[in-house]
């Protein structure tokens, strides 16, 4: 199981209900296929950079899920199929998710995150933040990279 | 030849060069993290232009400068910051 963190826009025109739904169907998606949603943030609509499609403003959704790697073929698929998602940007999340709190569930997940990326020890990326303190395994790298 | 830093090969000796003394950022401040999402930093190495600054000019580090590089690149794909500095239509 590995880290994963997707960020997606949405078209800024679906709005209310229907975005609660979209980004409910997307979280099905995720765990359908045994993710486990760490969290979901809806940054909310926001000015592009850039416009995309024409359009000037979209509302960001950022979740963070560990999953198995075959997951996020089939969760860009769908993210493509959609044509109110205007973009996606799906990233390998490298350190230990962080364990910030923002409800009770998430306190039991970050336990549950942690303890599985401690007995996988079958990934060379996450071998430092297995620690579980970020700030031993922050100091640790990048002293051997200065050295 | 003392002032000559180890920004490339030297050239006349008299012509001081661009070189910024100062530390990478990234490699000073340990805790501070590259991500994609935070605009606010990732501005820094943004030229006016919107182009990458260069690690001579910015001062990072190797490791760091292809780290920023990356993160600006997700960052201007998923349209948190510009391609260039005007996107006109």
């Amino acid at each position: 199981m590995r880290n994963y963190e997707s960020l997606y826009i949405i078209h800024p025109d679906v709005v209310g209900d229907e975005l609660t739904a979209m980004v409910e169907k997307f979280q099905k998606v995720l765990t359908d296929q045994a993710a486990e949603i760490y969290k979901l943030d809806n940054w909310g609509t926001r000015k592009l950079a850039y416009p995309i499609q024409k359009v000037e403003r979209g509302c960001y959704v950022q979740t963070l899920f560990s999953a198995a790697p075959e997951v996020i073929a089939e969760f860009e698929r769908r993210l493509r199929l959609d044509e109110k998602i205007l973009r996606f940007l799906t990233v390998r999340f490298d350190a230990e998710f962080p364990a910030i709190v923002e409800a009770e569930p998430v306190a039991e997940k970050a336990e549950e995150t942690a303890a599985e990326t401690s007995s996988a020890d079958a990934e060379p990326v996450t071998e430092e933040p297995v620690a579980k303190e970020a700030a031993p395994a922050a100091d640790a790298a990048p002293e051997t990279e200065e050295k | 030849m003392a002032y000559e830093r180890s920004s490339g090969p030297s050239s006349a000796p008299p012509r001081r060069r661009f070189s910024r003394r100062k530390v990478c950022r990234y490699c000073a401040d340990k805790k501070q993290k590259i991500d994609y999402k935070d605009t606010n930093n990732l501005r820094y190495y943004l030229s006016e232009r919107g182009k990458i600054v260069p690690r001579r000019i910015s001062g990072t580090c190797a490791a760091h400068q292809r780290q920023i590089a990356e993160a600006i690149k997700n960052a201007r794909q998923i349209a948190l910051l510009p391609y260039t500095a005007s996107h006109s239509l």
